[in-house]
C-alpha cells in the first residue's frame, strides 16, 4: 500500500510540473489522457467492479458535454455552475436508462445499453433547435481565467484527481465490496440481504454520472460538441482502454488511456482514415489473445481459482 | 375531437396503403432481423455486424449495377448476386474469427463482433468511397401505382411480393427439410447433435452463411428506398437488435411478428407523432422488456 | 453466545400445502411441514423428491403456486430471496457458493455489511468494519488462517465452511442447509454437521438441512421428514423412520451416501 502511494504521489508531482517543460499541443494532449482515463474508470466501476458491460456508454458522455455546453451558452449560466450541474443530468440519463437496462443481464443488457445510447444519439442529432444537430453547439469556452492551456490543464488535473478520489473510496467502501460480491455471485448476494438490481442500479447511476463529468471537463476543452460524443464508437473507448489497461486493478484504466490516446495521436497524424479500423484490429487481437477471456483478466497470477464444479 | 387530431383515420384507403407501407418496412427489418436470430439461435453469438452485412449488401448492390450499365436486367443480376457476396463475406469472417471464440465468454463475442463493425465500416469507406450511393429501382417498377386511390410505390410491391416467399421459404426450410431440423436440432442441444456424427462447425458456417446471406438480401432489396451511405450499418442494427430483443433473441416467429409491429409503428408513428417517431420502436422496446424481459417469445439466458 | 429465551414451542416454520411444478412434473405436490424453534431437522429422499425446490420455494427463489410459507407465524409466501434473508433465514447452497474472488475474510465483512444495513455506504473503507466479529465468524468455522486468501482456491470442504461463515454472519433464526456435507468425505462430514449442531445448540439456531448420507442423519438430526415425488412420506425422530417400512421400501438400496 505505501509503495503505491509513493508512486502516486510522484506522479502527481510530474503531472503538475509537466506544463512547465512541454509544448502546449502535449499538454493538450494530456488533458484529453486525464478525460478518458476518468471516463474507462467510470466505465471500469461497472465493468471490472460490477460486472456489467455497457455498450453504450458514450450516452453519459454525451450528456454531460451537452449539458455543460446548453447551461453555459443557451441558459447562460456561468461556465462553473454549467459544469457542476452538467454530471447530474448525466446521472439522471444513467437513472432513466438504467432502470431498463439493469434488469437484463450479460448480453441483452450489452444490446440495450447500445440501443439507448443510439437513441440518445438520434435525439441531438435530430433536435436541431435545441442541440445544433448534426453541427453541433460552438462557442463553448470556459471563461477568460481558464482559457489559456496550462490553466484549463490544471483545471483537469484537479477535476479529474478529486473524482479518482472519489471512485477509489466507492470501490473500497461498504458499497464496492458488495458491488463486487454481486459480481461475483449474485444469487449468493441476494442471500446476505442485498437487493441485487438496486444496488446495480445505483452503480450505474454512479458510472454515469463520472461519465458526465468527462464529458463535462471535455466540452469546455473542445469548444464544442457533437452529436458523435454518443454515437457508438465513442463507446468503444472506454472498452478498449480497459482491456488494454487491465481491469483488475483501479489504476488500470489510466495506463490504457496513455496508450490509447497516445496510439490515436500517432495513428491520426498518419491516416486518420484507419482509426476506425486499428482500433477494430486492437480489439480483435486483445480478444483472441486472451485465452482465459474475461475471468483470466481478473485472475491474478498468484492464484489459480479452483473451477466451480458443475460449470463448464 | 379524434379527427381533429387523426383526420386521416376515416381516409380508409390512406390507412389500408399505410399498412402495406408499414408491411414493407417490416419485411425488410425481418430480412435482416432473422439472420442476426438464426444465428444466435445456433451459435449462441449475437452477431452485432450484421447490420454491417445489410450495408455491404447495399453496397454491393449499387456496385454492381453500376458495373452493368444500360442493361435491363442489371437489376435482378445485382440482386442475385450482391447477397452472396454478403454469404461469401461471412464465411471468410466466421472461418477466420467467430471459430476462435466459440467456446469464450460471450461478453468476449459480442466485443468482437462489435469490432467487426468498425472495420467493415473502414473497409467499405475505402473500396467505395465517402460519397452517398444511389440505386436505380428497376424500369418495371419505379413508377406507382393506385391502391383504392392512393399512389403506392411499385417497388414496395415487389418488397411485399418477395417477403411472404421469403419467410414460406424460411418455413419450409426449417421444418421441412434434413438440413432445417439440424438447425432446430442444433438449437436445442449442439452437444447432442455432435455425438450424433454431425459435422456441427460445418453447420455453423452454413447458418453463419445464411444469415449473411439474409442480411445482404435485405440490404440489396433495401438499396433502391434509401441512402446507401456510411452509416446505414448502425441504424440498421439498432432496428435489428429492437427488433430482434422484442420478439426475443432465436425465435423465427417472434422476429417476424416484432419486425411487422415495429415497421407498422414507424409507418404511422410518422403520421402520428412526426417529430418524435424516431424513439417509438425504443419505447415499445421498454415496454416490452418491463413486462417480459427476454422479448415476447424469447428463452431467459441460461 | 447465550441461547436465545424464546418460547420453546415456538414454530420457526411453517409450510401449508405447498405446490410447485415444472411442466407436467409435479416437484412439490402440497407439502406441510412445521419446523418448531431448536429442531434439527433433515430431510432425506431420493433425487427427485424435490428437495432443492422446497428449500428454494420456503427461501423465495421460486414462486410457489398455491400454499403458503410462514416463519415465525408472518407469511412469507411472496417475499424475494433479499427480505426472506432480512427476515431472520440464512442458507447454503448445493454447490458451495461463495464469493470467489473476494478474501475469505472479505466474504464475511460483505455480509456482515449487508447485514447490518451499511451497504450503500460510498466513503467508509470498508476492510476495517467488522473485522473482529468477521474473524470470530472464522474462527467458529475454523477458517481463521485462511482469512487472506481468495475464497475460490480453498479446498471444498474449506468453501462450504466458508459459506456456513457467511450464512452465520446474517444472524439467521433459521439455517437452510441444501446438501452441506455432498462431495466431502465421510469423516469432514461428521466434522461438519458436529459443527453445525453445536453452533445451533450455543445460539438456538433451528437448522433444516437435506442429506444423503444416513448416517449423518441419524446421528445429528433431531427429527427426519421424508420426502418423496413431491410429497411428504414420513415424519418423525430418527427411531421412528428407521423403522417405518414405507420408508424402507422407498429406501432399499439407498443406504449410503452417494
Amino acid at each position: 500500500m505505501a509503495r503505491s502511494t509513493v508512486m502516486l504521489a510522484a506522479a502527481l508531482a510530474i503531472a503538475l510540473v509537466l506544463p512547465l517543460v512541454l509544448s502546449a499541443f502535449y499538454v493538450v494532449l494530456l488533458i484529453e489522457i486525464a478525460v478518458a482515463a476518468l471516463f474507462a474508470t467510470a466505465f471500469n466501476l461497472l465493468m471490472g467492479f460490477g460486472g456489467m458491460v455497457s455498450f453504450g456508454h458514450a450516452a453519459y458522455f454525451a450528456l454531460g458535454a451537452y449539458a455543460a455546453a446548453l447551461l453555459a451558452q443557451k441558459a447562460e449560466w456561468p461556465m462553473l455552475a454549467a459544469f457542476a450541474a452538467a454530471p447530474l443530468v448525466a446521472a439522471f440519463g444513467a437513472l432513466v436508462f438504467g432502470f431498463f437496462i439493469v434488469r437484463l443481464t450479460h448480453t441483452y443488457f450489452a444490446m440495450l445499453s447500445l440501443a439507448f445510447a443510439q437513441i440518445l444519439y438520434t435525439i441531438i442529432f435530430k433536435w436541431t433547435s435545441l442541440t445544433g444537430g448534426d453541427n453541433g453547439l460552438l462557442n463553448v469556452w470556459p471563461p477568460a481565467f481558464l482559457r489559456s492551456v496550462t490553466a484549463y490543464y490544471y483545471f483537469t488535473l484537479l477535476v479529474i484527481g478529486v473524482c479518482f478520489l472519489a471512485l477509489h473510496a466507492i470501490v473500497n467502501s461498504p458499497f464496492g465490496y458488495t458491488l463486487k460480491a454481486i459480481r461475483e455471485n449474485p444469487r449468493r448476494a441476494r442471500f446476505i440481504g442485498v437487493n441485487v438490481r438496486r444496488h446495480q442500479l445505483c452503480a450505474f447511476v454512479l458510472s454515469g454520472f463520472f461519465s458526465g463529468v468527462a464529458g463535462a471537463v471535455f466540452a469546455f476543452h473542445n469548444g464544442s460538441v457533437f452529436p458523435d460524443f454518443a454515437f457508438f464508437t465513442k463507446s468503444f473507448e472506454p472498452l478498449v482502454v480497459v482491456l488494454l489497461g487491465g481491469m483488475q486493478s483501479f489504476y488500470g484504466p489510466l495506463a490504457g488511456a496513455f496508450g490509447f490516446k497516445v496510439m490515436e495521436w500517432l495513428i491520426s497524424r498518419w491516416a486518420p482514415i484507419y482509426w476506425p479500423l486499428f482500433l477494430g484490429a486492437i480489439l480483435i487481437v486483445v480478444i483472441v489473445v486472451l485465452p482465459q477471456g474475461f475471468v483470466g483478466l481478473f485472475e491474478r497470477r498468484a492464484w489459480r481459482l479452483r473451477p466451480v464444479t458443475g460449470k463448464k | 375531437m379524434t379527427t381533429s387530431l387523426f383526420p386521416w383515420i376515416t381516409n380508409g384507403p390512406l390507412i389500408v396503403v399505410q399498412v402495406m407501407s408499414g408491411l414493407s418496412v417490416g419485411m425488410f427489418l425481418f430480412l435482416l432481423s432473422v439472420g442476426m436470430s438464426l444465428i444466435f439461435g445456433v451459435t449462441r453469438i449475437v452477431n452485432l455486424a450484421h447490420g454491417s452485412f445489410y450495408m455491404v449488401g447495399a453496397y454491393l448492390m449499387a456496385a454492381l449495377i453500376e458495373l452493368l450499365p444500360g442493361n435491363p436486367l442489371s437489376f435482378w443480376i445485382a440482386l442475385l448476386l450482391a447477397p452472396i457476396g454478403v454469404a461469401i463475406l461471412g464465411v471468410v469472417i466466421e472461418i477466420t474469427l467467430l471459430r476462435r471464440v466459440y467456446r469464450r465468454d460471450p461478453m468476449m463475442q459480442l466485443i468482437l463482433t462489435f469490432a467487426l463493425i468498425l472495420i467493415i465500416g473502414t473497409l467499405v469507406l475505402l473500396v467505395w468511397g465517402p460519397d452517398n450511393k444511389s440505386v436505380e429501382r428497376p424500369e418495371a417498377l419505379a413508377g406507382s401505382v393506385r391502391i383504392l386511390g392512393q399512389p403506392f410505390p411499385s417497388y414496395y410491391l415487389l418488397v411485399l411480393g418477395l417477403s411472404p416467399l421469403v419467410a414460406v421459404g424460411l418455413w419450409l426450410m426449417f421444418y421441412r427439410t434434413r438440413w432445417g431440423m439440424l438447425v432446430r436440432a442444433a438449437t436445442v442441444d449442439r452437444e447432442m447433435l455432435g455425438a450424433l456424427g454431425v459435422d456441427v462447425s460445418r453447420l455453423y458456417t452454413q447458418v453463419f452463411a445464411f444469415g449473411s446471406w439474409l442480411a445482404g438480401l435485405g440490404g440489396a432489396l433495401a438499396a433502391p428506398t434509401v441512402a446507401v451511405a456510411l452509416g446505414m450499418d448502425a441504424d440498421v442494427l439498432i432496428n435489428a437488435l429492437v427488433v430482434v430483443v422484442i420478439g426475443g433473441l432465436g425465435s423465427f416467429a417472434g422476429t417476424l411478428i416484432s419486425a411487422l409491429v415495429v415497421g407498422e409503428l414507424q409507418s404511422f408513428g410518422i403520421l402520428i407523432f412526426p417529430g418524435v417517431s424516431i424513439v417509438l420502436p425504443f419505447a415499445l422496446m421498454a415496454a416490452v422488456l418491463m413486462i417480459r424481459p427476454w422479448g415476447l417469445l424469447g428463452e431467459p439466458e441460461e | 453466545m447465550a441461547a436465545a429465551t424464546g418460547d420453546r414451542e415456538e414454530i420457526v416454520l411453517e409450510t401449508q400445502d405447498l405446490r410447485k411444478h415444472f411442466g407436467g412434473v409435479r416437484a412439490v405436490n402440497g407439502v406441510d411441514l412445521t419446523i418448531p424453534y431448536g429442531d434439527l431437522r433433515a430431510i432425506i429422499g431420493p433425487n427427485g423428491a424435490g428437495k432443492t425446490t422446497l428449500f428454494n420455494l420456503i427461501t423465495g427463489d421460486l414462486r410457489h403456486e398455491s400454499g403458503r410459507v410462514s416463519f415465525r407465524g408472518e407469511e412469507i409466501s411472496r417475499l424475494s430471496p433479499d427480505k426472506v434473508c432480512r427476515r431472520g433465514i440464512g442458507r447454503t447452497f448445493q454447490i458451495a457458493s461463495v464469493f470467489r474472488r473476494l478474501t475469505v475474510i472479505e466474504n464475511v465483512q460483505t455480509a456482515l455489511l449487508s447485514h447490518h444495513r451499511r451497504h450503500y455506504n460510498l466513503f467508509a473503507d470498508a476492510a476495517r468494519l467488522y473485522r473482529d466479529r468477521a474473524l470470530t465468524l472464522l474462527d467458529r468455522v475454523g477458517l481463521r488462517e485462511q482469512a487472506g486468501k481468495p475464497g475460490g482456491i480453498l479446498s471444498h470442504g474449506d468453501q462450504r465452511r466458508l459459506e456456513l461463515a457467511i450464512a452465520l454472519a446474517s444472524e439467521p433464526r433459521l439455517l437452510m442447509l441444501d446438501e452441506p456435507t455432498a462431495g466431502m468425505a465421510p469423516n469432514e462430514r461428521h466434522t461438519l454437521m458436529a459443527l453445525v449442531a453445536r453452533i445451533a445448540a450455543d445460539t438456538g439456531l433451528t437448522v433444516l438441512f437435506t442429506e444423503h448420507d444416513m448416517d449423518v442423519v441419524f446421528a445429528v438430526a433431531r427429527r427426519i421428514t421424508v420426502m418423496h415425488q413431491g410429497c411428504v412420506l414420513a415424519e418423525g425422530t430418527p427411531q421412528e423412520i428407521r423403522r417405518d417400512p414405507e420408508v424402507h421400501r422407498i429406501y432399499l438400496g439407498y443406504t449410503k451416501a452417494r
